[in-house]
């Protein structure tokens, strides 16, 4: 795909009946015919041109950039950037960015399906819990256009960095925001005011603890219960934006997922009917079954598996695992063992 | 309270003022409380839970302002599925001590993760973080790090009330020195679905018990699965028999498990 340079001129966006706008318009388009002769105007305020042979010309895309927005500045407010294609390149001006070459998924992903300018696709891919490009994007093309249509694979190309020619979807914004969580407060109708209260409230435990403190939860895909969430620190941007859905993932523990997630596996004894410690075979079997749990007072009254183990901090530490769900007294666990014994990974309830 | 115009005593002037200050700021803090509330909450005085759980609470849902205690084992699903609904309706959620929470298991709960924080390690601030917390979120579940003192526990109980939150103590080890409007208490754990090397879990069947004060003095209970099959609060089924989705007699070894 093409990169593109895009100038946008965000106080040349809407037009006047004297026709003011359309001049000062002009005299932008001038002024960069004389520095490269393909500019390419879009739409009132806001045109394109290829950036790669002015790059190598001006020495780089940095180089390019800023001399672009001179020129421009000198005669009105100028927002410039550069990416693949032109929807990228649109949104990376708002941000006064340059998208490396092939970044642009990457770029994409963060930024509302709303961008898309389809209000019907926005409003249900937002009803199946899907809210951002990049979670867009990650739905098989197929899929897509069963339920979607061609104006749904249009988009999903586009949300993919695959083709970046939906020009009027990026355009139809007129905000001055610059990043994706500040489009998305302008567009689901302002921050409301539990947000506000919460965002104070949290602030002020922040204050108090430290910023780290206060994590939210996101999940992503995972076999082990580990791997199905990650927590990071609360900031106040982190409310507008929303989880991802629970992706299938193949060979995942099936549900209930268990409520404690131990971030470091507990090492604990797990012994057989003899009191000695249960081993794991080399094939990944049992070598006796397991008969209590921490020492022979607590009896594993059930359990289940073993199932092999492989991900891949496993295999950096051990060279073959298995897990087993036990029952000992009230709990149920999840324990992960090896050649040098059993932890708790997780806890049911 | 005095009129302090024409007494001569200025200390008592001061300790008249400083009192009518103080009456002031609770007045506009709390106009202030009623004036920032969402119109979609702000309405109801009662926050919305699952049906099962209506039907054991007093007025049928969490009532701002209130103090509950969830005990028994593995209470920590039980407190999650309290705040489901409103996290669902658009209600801010806190867990605070709750030590390595399972995202995925809360999330299935019904939590919306884009409005629920967690404060896991407090240390010994606990209690401040925890009050600054009710001040601007609904729904806060505590397990306290430390054994907490009556003054403490009084202070926050004031707080939910005054702020109009809820506050869910999970007392965890530890007891909880004032009585709550409502305590809801698992008895009877039963696993099912794992058996000596075969299946896998399939839920928890328990009996919750509610208690209280006033309206909610007379107990109730009810089963249900927690977590059910598919990781949510299961009211029971028709046939009472198990969690739904495929019972454990309809799998083998040969269904894909990890």
């Amino acid at each position: 795909m093409d990169r593109l340079l895009v100038v946008r001129c965000p106080e040349l966006r809407d037009d006047d009946e004297g026709g003011a706008t359309r001049r000062r318009f002009a005299t932008v388009l001038d002024a960069l015919g004389f520095y490269c002769p393909w500019v390419t105007p879009h739409e009132l305020g806001l045109c394109s041109l290829p950036a790669r042979g002015p790059a190598r010309y001006f020495g780089g895309e940095e180089a390019l950039v800023s001399l672009v927005t001179d020129v421009v500045s000198a005669l009105t407010p100028v927002e410039v950037g550069i990416a693949d294609g032109l929807f990228a390149a649109t949104l990376a001006a708002r941000g006064g960015l340059i998208v490396p070459a092939g970044e642009t998924p990457e770029f994409l992903a963060p930024w509302p399906i709303a961008m898309l300018g389809d209000d019907d696709l926005a409003d249900l891919l937002g009803r199946l819990g899907l809210h951002t490009l990049g979670a867009f994007a990650r739905l098989p093309e197929a899929d897509v256009l069963g339920r979607f249509g061609s104006d749904g694979i249009r988009g999903h190309q586009v949300a993919r960095g695959a083709r970046g020619d939906l020009l009027e979807m990026a355009l139809r914004p007129s905000d001055t925001t610059r990043s994706p969580e500040a489009i998305q407060i302008g567009f689901w109708g302002g921050v409301s005011e539990t947000d506000a209260r919460a965002t104070r409230a949290l602030g002020q435990v922040q204050a108090e603890l430290g910023a780290e403190a206060v994590l939210v939860a996101r999940l992503q895909g995972g076999r082990g219960p580990a791997d199905q969430a990650r927590f990071v620190t609360w900031t106040d941007k982190e409310h507008t934006r929303t989880s991802a859905p629970v992706a299938p993932w193949p060979g995942h523990i099936p549900p209930p997922a268990p409520i404690t997630v131990y971030a470091t596996p507990r090492p604990v004894r797990l012994l057989d009917p003899d009191g000695q410690p249960v081993t794991v075979t080399r094939s990944g079997l049992l070598g006796t079954p397991p008969a209590s749990l921490f020492d022979t007072t607590h009896p594993v009254l059930a359990w289940a598996g073993p199932w092999p183990v492989d991900e891949r901090w496993w295999t950096r530490q051990r060279r073959r695992g298995v897990r087993i769900q036990v029952v000992v007294d009230v709990d149920a666990h999840l324990l992960v063992g090896g050649a040098d014994g059993w932890a708790i990974e997780a806890t049911y309830a | 309270m005095s009129d302090p115009d024409g007494s001569p005593d200025p200390r008592q002037d001061k300790v008249a003022a400083r009192d009518a200050l103080r009456a002031r700021g609770r007045t506009s803090l709390t106009t202030l409380a009623e004036r920032v509330r969402p119109v979609s909450t702000s309405s109801s005085r009662v926050l919305p839970v699952p049906p099962f759980l209506a039907d054991l609470l007093p007025e049928g849902g969490l009532r701002r302002g209130s103090t509950l205690v969830v005990d028994g084992p593995g209470p920590v699903g039980l407190a999650c599925a309290l705040l489901s609904d409103s996290s669902a309706a658009g209600s801010w959620c806190a867990m605070v001590g709750i030590e390595d929470p399972g995202a995925a298991a809360i999330h299935t709960l019904g939590l919306d993760l884009a409005r629920t924080v967690f404060v896991p390690n407090p240390g010994p601030a606990w209690a401040e973080a925890t009050a600054h917390l009710l001040d601007g979120i609904d729904l806060v579940v505590l397990r306290p790090p430390f054994p907490p003192r009556g003054s403490m526990a009084r202070r926050l109980v004031a707080r939910a009330r005054e702020r109009r939150s809820v506050l869910i103590v999970v007392p965890g080890g530890s007891r909880w020195p004032e009585p709550p409007d409502v305590r809801l208490t698992i008895q009877n754990p039963r696993w099912t679905g794992v058996a000596s090397g075969e299946g896998y879990l399939r839920g928890r069947h328990v009996t919750v018990e509610a208690t209280g004060r006033r309206s909610a003095a007379r107990a109730r209970t009810g089963t249900c699965w927690l977590p059910g099959a598919h990781g949510s609060l299961e009211a029971p089924t028709l046939s009472g028999m198990g969690p739904s989705g495929p019972t454990f007699h309809h799998l083998d070894s040969r269904t894909p498990v990890i």
